[in-house]
Formats: C-alpha cells, sequence, structure tokens
C-alpha cells in the first residue's frame, strides 16, 4: 500500500492558505527565477522568501529535521568540494584574486598540492549556499504542507490529462513508500546478521554486498506496481474521462499569487537576458588583492 | 445444473502460465446462482487465486498463457469484454487490502471505480454513502485509509467494490491478515450480501471460519482439478481433514478411526538445561513510541525463560510487532530496558542480538535477494561466520523442516507466497539462534503445511524458546505453553493456554473468538488436564 508523506493541516500556516494548484504555480515561478541568477545580491530576496515561507509554514523542526539536515549536509559538502578544488565557478568568472594560498609540504608524483582561497571562490560559495539552500527550502516544504488527497486534481487542475495526473499522483507517494519498504528490508537482513557498516573490498565487491538490501526493495516496489496495476483496471481505470471527486477553485488570493509568480518569473528573465544578476563580487575586495 | 441465465458459469476451463510447465487449472466447470455463497478451498498453489484470476478476467488480458473453456457472465461469454466492463459486473476483493487501496481517504477510495466511470458527483457521493452505510463504515468516509487497522481497510476494500454495484464478488482470501473478531464482521457482511440477491465466491484458507456464514455450497480444489463440489456436510466426508482445517468435532470423528497422534518431544533442547530457571530475555519497564508521536507500548514487564513456547495474541494494531521488534534490538526502548542474554539491547547491534534471537519478518518478499534457496539459507550463517561444513547441514535441516528440500536450487523469487514465506522461515532456522521469534508464521499457508512445520520447529533441540505473533486462536492452544495476549500496547493477559483462553469475556475484549476446537478443549479439560490437537483430544 501507498503511504503519504507526513502531511498534516496546520493553523495559520502561509503556505497552505493558497490553492495547491496557485503554489505549484508559484513554485515553478521560483525556481525558475532563482537560477536565473548568482548575484548574491539577486539572490538574497529569494533566500528571503523562501525564509519567509519556511517560518510561516507550520511545519515543526522535529517533522523535517532528518530532510534538512541531509540537505544541508549535502549543500555543504557541494559547495566545500567546489571551494577547495576551483572547478564549478570557473564558468562564472574569468581571473582570480588571491587571498592566500595554502601548499603542502610534500608532493604526489611530483605534484604539490594546494589550496588557493581567493575572493571569487569564497563569494561563488556563498553564492551557491544561498541559491541552492532557497530552492531547498520551499522544496522540502511540498509533501508536508500539500493534502495527498489532492495530488491527482492539483495536476489536472494544471492541465495535465487524466493518466497522467493519477501517475503523477502515485509517483509523489512512491516516494515515502520506497523508503519505508528500504528501512523494513534493511531490518529484515540485520536480523540476519548482515551489517552494512562493515562491507569491505573493492567497488565491484561493495556494490555486490549491497544485494540483499538492494534486490528485495527493486523487487518489492516491482511487485507493489503490479499489484497498483491490477487494482486500477480491476475498478475501470482509464476507459473515459474520469470524474475528480475533488473540486479546487481559485480564491482571489490564489490569483495574486499566480500573478505575482508570473511577474517575477518574467521580470527575472527579462534581467538575466539583460545581463544582470551574474556573478557578482564586491570591487572594494577585488582592490584590495 | 447449469443454466445460461446464472449469474457466473464456468464452462471447462483451463489454463497455463506461459512461463510455468503444467496447467494451473484443468477443465474445471460449474454454476453459481443468485443469492449464493460458494465457498472455495484448496491447498496452497492448487489453481484457486488462477481460477479467480480467469473469473475477474486478470487473465488473460494481464498474466499471459493459454487459456481454454468459457466463462460466462449473466448468460454472456466475456473472453471479448474490456476489463473495465468485466469489473462492472463482477467485484474483487484482494487477498491482501493493502495490496488494493490506492486512494488516501476512505471516501476517495470507495469513489475510486465510480470516477473512473465518469459518474456525476451527485451520483458518487450517493453510492459511496450507501456502500458505506450498508458496511456499517460511515464513521470512517473522511479518515485516512494509512491509518485504518487491517480490519477497517479490508471493509474499505470492499466498500471499493460494491460501490460499483457488480452482481458477482469475488473475495480472495479476505480474511488472510485479519484478527478473529474483524474477520467474523467481515464474513457476516458478506452473508448479508448473499442474503440481498448478490453471488459471492469466496476463496478461503481459514474453512471454519466460513462454515459459521452457512455457505450454500463448498469447492475443494487439489492440483488444479474440482475434488468437491457439493454442500458443506458432504465436505468432511471426501477430504483429507489434514489437508483442510474442519470442526474440531468432524476432525475428532474421524480421527478416531486413526492411530494415535505421536506425542511431540517440545524443546528437547532444553530438558538438560532446567526449563524456566533463567530469564533469556526481560523486559523492564518498557514504553515505547515512534518520534513525536503517542506512545504505543506501556509499561511492559515481563520474562523469556527457558522452555517457553509463547503464542502472543491481540487484535491488529495492538502492539505485538512493535514487542517483539525490541527483543531482537530492531527498536529501542523509550524508557526501561531489554535485556537478552543479561545485555541491554542498547548496548548491542541488531546482528550481535541475531546470534542469539532469530526474527522471522512477517512478509517474505522484504528479504529474499539470493539467486537459489540455497544461497538464501546460507546467508544468515555465513554472516555468523559458521563453518562451511555446519552450514550445508543447517541449510538441508531447515529445508527438510519446511518442506522445501527439493526446491533448493530454484529462485526464492520464483516460488509461491506460501512457499517464499516458508523460505523466510527456513532462513532464520538455518541461524540456529538459541530463541526464535516469528510474526504470524500461517499467514497465507494451508493447514498441512503450517502444522506440519510448527510441529517439526518445536522438536528442534537447538531452540531454548520460541515466540509466534498469531491470529489463530487454535495454533495458540495446541502449540504454545504460555499465552501473552497484548491490548492496545499493554500486556493485558499472560499465563498458560487453558488459563487465559478459558475467559470468553477476555476473549471478547480483545477481538477473539473462541473455535470449536477450543470449545471442546475446555469441555474435557477435566479429564485431559491441558489443552490439544483435536487428533489427540479423539483418543483421550
Amino acid at each position: 500500500m501507498l503511504v503519504a508523506w507526513r502531511y498534516r493541516k496546520r493553523k495559520n500556516s502561509f503556505i497552505q492558505s493558497f490553492d495547491p494548484r496557485a503554489w505549484i504555480i508559484f513554485f515553478v515561478c521560483f525556481l525558475v527565477s532563482t537560477l536565473s541568477f548568482w548575484d548574491v545580491r539577486f539572490l538574497l530576496p529569494f533566500f528571503l522568501m523562501a525564509m519567509f515561507v519556511l517560518f510561516t509554514s507550520g511545519v515543526k523542526w522535529h517533522e523535517v529535521r532528518r530532510a534538512f539536515l541531509f540537505i544541508i549536509g549535502f549543500i555543504f559538502f557541494y559547495a566545500i568540494l567546489t571551494f577547495l578544488t576551483g572547478r564549478g565557478g570557473t564558468e562564472q568568472y574569468a581571473e582570480e584574486h588571491l587571498i592566500r594560498e595554502f601548499k603542502a609540504p610534500f608532493s604526489l608524483f611530483g605534484w604539490f598540492p594546494a589550496l588557493q582561497v581567493t575572493v571569487e571562490r569564497i563569494f561563488f560559495a556563498v553564492s551557491q549556499l544561498v541559491r541552492v539552500s532557497s530552492i531547498a527550502m520551499m522544496t522540502i516544504l511540498i509533501p508536508y504542507s500539500l493534502n495527498p488527497a489532492l495530488y491527482g486534481i492539483t495536476f489536472k487542475g494544471l492541465g495535465l490529462s487524466d493518466k497522467f495526473s493519477y501517475a503523477m499522483d502515485l509517483t509523489m507517494r512512491f516516494i515515502p513508500t520506497f523508503g519505508r519498504d528500504f528501512q523494513l528490508t534493511m531490518d529484515a537482513q540485520r536480523a540476519r546478521g548482515y551489517e552494512l557498516e562493515k562491507i569491505r573490498g573493492g567497488l565491484i565487491e561493495q556494490v555486490r554486498r549491497l544485494g540483499p538490501v538492494v534486490v528485495p526493495v527493486v523487487i518489492h516496489a516491482i511487485m507493489g506496481s503490479e499489484d497498483i496495476i491490477d487494482a486500477m483496471d480491476l475498478r475501470a481505470f482509464g476507459v473515459g474521462p474520469r470524474t475528480w471527486l475533488d473540486v479546487l477553485t481559485y480564491q482571489f488570493r490564489d490569483r495574486l499569487l499566480i500573478a505575482f509568480g508570473v511577474l517575477m518569473l518574467v521580470t527575472s528573465i527579462v534581467l538575466a537576458i539583460m545581463g544582470y544578476g551574474k556573478f557578482w563580487v564586491p570591487e572594494f575586495l577585488i582592490a584590495m588583492f | 445444473m447449469t443454466s445460461a441465465t446464472s449469474p457466473l458459469v464456468v464452462d471447462n476451463l483451463s489454463f497455463r502460465y506461459r512461463d510455468r510447465q503444467g496447467a494451473a487449472i484443468h477443465n474445471i466447470s460449474f454454476t453459481v446462482n443468485a443469492g449464493e455463497v460458494l465457498l472455495i478451498a484448496g491447498a496452497s498453489g492448487c489453481g484457486k487465486t488462477t481460477l479467480v484470476r480467469c473469473i475477474n478476467g486478470l487473465i488473460p488480458r494481464s498474466y499471459k498463457g493459454e487459456m481454454s473453456g468459457k466463462v460466462l457472465v449473466l448468460g454472456e461469454d466475456v473472453q471479448d469484454w474490456k476489463l473495465s466492463q468485466i469489473s462492472q459486473k463482477i467485484g474483487t476483493v484482494l487477498q491482501d487490502p493493502e495490496r488494493q487501496i490506492l486512494g488516501t481517504k476512505v471516501v476517495t477510495e470507495v469513489a475510486f471505480g465510480l470516477e473512473n466511470l465518469g459518474m456525476p458527483r451527485d451520483e458518487i457521493f450517493s453510492r459511496v454513502d450507501e456502500a458505506l452505510n450498508f458496511l456499517k463504515i460511515q464513521h470512517l468516509r473522511d479518515r485516512e485509509t494509512f491509518n485504518l487497522s487491517g480490519g477497517e481497510k479490508q471493509k474499505v476494500a470492499l466498500a471499493g467494490v460494491l460501490a460499483m454495484r457488480p452482481s458477482i464478488l469475488l473475495l480472495d482470501e479476505p480474511l488472510a491478515s485479519l484478527d478473529p473478531a474483524s474477520a467474523q464482521e467481515s464474513l457476516d457482511a458478506v452473508r448479508m450480501l448473499a442474503d440481498t440477491g448478490m453471488t459471492v465466491l469466496m476463496v478461503e484458507h481459514r474453512v471454519e471460519d466460513v462454515l459459521r456464514i452457512k455457505p450454500e455450497r463448498v469447492m475443494f480444489i487439489s492440483e488444479g482439478e474440482v475434488r468437491y463440489l457439493g454442500e458443506v456436510a458432504g465436505l468432511s466426508k471426501v477430504v483429507n481433514y489434514h489437508e483442510v482445517k474442519l470442526p474440531a468435532e468432524d476432525i475428532v470423528e474421524r480421527a478416531k478411526r486413526e492411530p494415535a497422534p505421536v506425542e511431540i518431544n517440545v524443546l528437547p533442547g532444553v530438558a538438560g538445561k532446567g526449563a524456566g530457571k533463567e530469564a533469556l530475555v526481560k523486559f523492564q519497564d518498557v514504553t515505547f513510541g515512534y518520534e513525536s508521536e503517542r506512545e504505543v507500548l506501556h509499561g511492559i514487564n515481563l520474562e523469556i525463560n527457558r522452555g517457553d513456547v509463547i503464542a502472543i495474541l491481540g487484535p491488529n494494531g495492538a502492539g505485538k510487532t512493535t514487542f517483539v521488534k525490541h527483543a531482537i534490538g530492531l527498536l529501542k526502548p523509550k524508557s526501561g530496558k531489554v535485556l537478552v542474554d543479561g545485555r541491554d539491547t542498547r548496548e548491542a547491534s541488531v546482528a550481535e542480538i541475531a546470534r542469539t534471537l532469530g526474527y522471522v519478518f512477517q512478509s517474505p518478499s522484504h528479504m529474499l535477494f539470493a539467486p537459489t534457496v540455497h544461497e538464501e539459507l546460507s546467508f544468515g550463517p555465513l554472516n555468523m561466520k559458521h563453518p562451511k561444513e555446519q552450514i550445508e547441514l543447517e541449510v538441508k535441516e531447515a529445508l527438510k523442516i519446511v518442506n522445501l528440500s527439493e526446491k533448493e536450487n530454484d529462485p526464492p523469487l520464483a516460488l509461491s507466497f506460501g512457499q517464499q514465506k516458508r523460505v523466510s522461515i527456513a532462513a532464520i532456522l538455518a541461524m540456529r539462534s538459541k530463541i526464535l521469534v516469528m510474526d504470524e508464521p500461517t499467514a497465507g499457508q494451508d493447514y498441512q503445511n503450517y502444522m506440519n512445520f510448527m510441529n517439526s520447529i518445536l522438536q528442534l533441540p537447538s531452540f531454548e524458546a520460541i515466540l509466534f505473533i498469531t491470529h489463530d486462536v487454535d495454533l495458540a492452544l495446541i502449540f504454545a505453553n504460555r499465552i501473552l495476549m497484548v491490548n492496545d500496547g499493554r500486556l493485558v493477559a499472560d499465563g498458560t493456554p487453558q488459563d487465559v483462553l478459558r475467559d470468553f469475556d477476555r476473549l471478547k475484549a480483545n477481538r477473539l473468538v473462541p473455535t470449536s476446537l477450543l470449545a471442546l478443549n475446555i469441555k474435557r479439560l477435566s479429564t485431559t488436564g491441558r489443552f490439544m490437537s483435536a487428533e489427540a483430544l479423539a483418543h483421550t
């Protein structure tokens, strides 16, 4: 059985005060707009907007702690990796202004490992953090705020076909179901003395030893899909246009949100095309080094 | 009696799955009348589910193979019908409601079929309410399906089918995952439907339970062929009572004519070590709750001793699985302690505890992964670093106990559900832990198989204590020497089967239903001094 994300109706939640279709449209506008810029001054309003939505969502920290810790860890790892290697940002800036260079006192096959701390690298890491964390905040909130019972009608309301809308509904619920099955399989194998953390050997051997977890989870997912197809077939799914029991109605505030989102998107795209919002480093910092 | 106007006529039906040798069902013919309940019984893999799939149209539309013969619904051959047409005439409730429920809320789940037919919304709401009222579950209308109990899920799945107003209802082992009281409620609903004129075909292992609602006829299938089709009274005369679980009085009557069963030597390894003297597992004031949610175990205190064969009974969602998961350290108590062999489960890894306590999960599909049954069974002992020669012996013995020796080189994932379940039990048996814990070991198994492997497991010298979670009161009274009754996260009874199961009010409060075997045992308790199987009772 498909399980749902931990949704619940929350008191005074800003995000939940809108029609889910309006929020999805706004979210897409936000996503594209944020991705249009690298200039931290342009990204800051989006970051603040995401913070506002987060703090008015009514979602409690203990509910999203795991998801946030995972994503924060990932973002920091990625940003630090980019900072250390200096790669990733080179498409955004042509020259670098060195603040300090750290050189290793040893060589590896004639190469001396070195870390160059430059103004550009620091600012690129900051821009990257602001950009990705804005998107992450907005994305994580969706499963905790959108009513799973309305997934299907939301996508239908956005103009998708019956079949595609229901498929999206099932896909959204498949993710937490996959997580539950993974946990159950891990537990079942641990009860047979299997310890994931003690896997040793080369890469191929390590992948092979993941079999006891990966195979049951994948097989279960396939079997689950077949059950779903049977259950849908046995109740006449896909025979013609279907009636959706739930009805969504746009309110004034939903239209306002969509208008704001579209305006934000158009403005962002126009600014980006005009060359605004590209990677930026304060002039005074460049002058200093 | 074959009539073209009967709701359902099956005429000379045979089917062979594309990837299997031999026909799954062979030359099956029968007619079912309006208002009739036809019970279909038979061992695992006898062809019951294949017959259901042929009738509801999943064969040959979703499951490919060679099919011959006819299925006539209300006089019309359904061969060229679309599945959607068939589903409006024939409603199917699958074995596990978890596999059937698609909606996130009860109301959307029940409405699913009607939405697909494109009905007006007012009509949908009216039919949904009608189905919910009929099954007396109107109060569940706005609940989330995920949070329902097993019995509630089964009724919601049934409501979803009934809302489409089919003429024929197919139920494929609808009682498999239900506690006895929920099973009884579901059966009452089925009887009510038949009494309103619906034709009902019910595939079920729990024959005795279904007999309570007085099915008009019974069909017994063996190896894909109909061995018996007729009134209930004739069933006990033609079937082997070791294969199909009949009412206790019938078994006693027939077992009298056979030699007395051999008394089994329970946990022979314990004899020299002093049963009951030493606690193997201790629960000390254990409370537990999932993250911030409400507490699901409240102050559990108990000891599991050498020589204990414990049956854990209780309603769906009572906390039975949560309780046993603490014993192997998969869950750690919120407060209190669980000690296994004197060691706090907080201080040991699950893999370490598994050397002492083997745990068979409820669902086999969450653990089977290996290319052969042999490798699957070797996995646990290999992790425990048993010597190679010993592993070979452990695997062979475990396979023999679960009656799967001939499947040693088959891929476990290609076996039937019942066989997979037995592989999952054998995989833990091969680890030779001191304590064996099984979560619903008999679910999806036929009577003969589970009676045989329970008998064999209890006689293994390696185990010092055995626990099993079950909804089957008879299984508990035959095999256990101690009953734990769990309800709402509390231990509500702990004692011998004679002490715990004699109290019918307590059974009722814990959603258990007295069986004919229990009644007969209580009647004869002054003579026998303890509970036993019907075969043993026949010789007392």
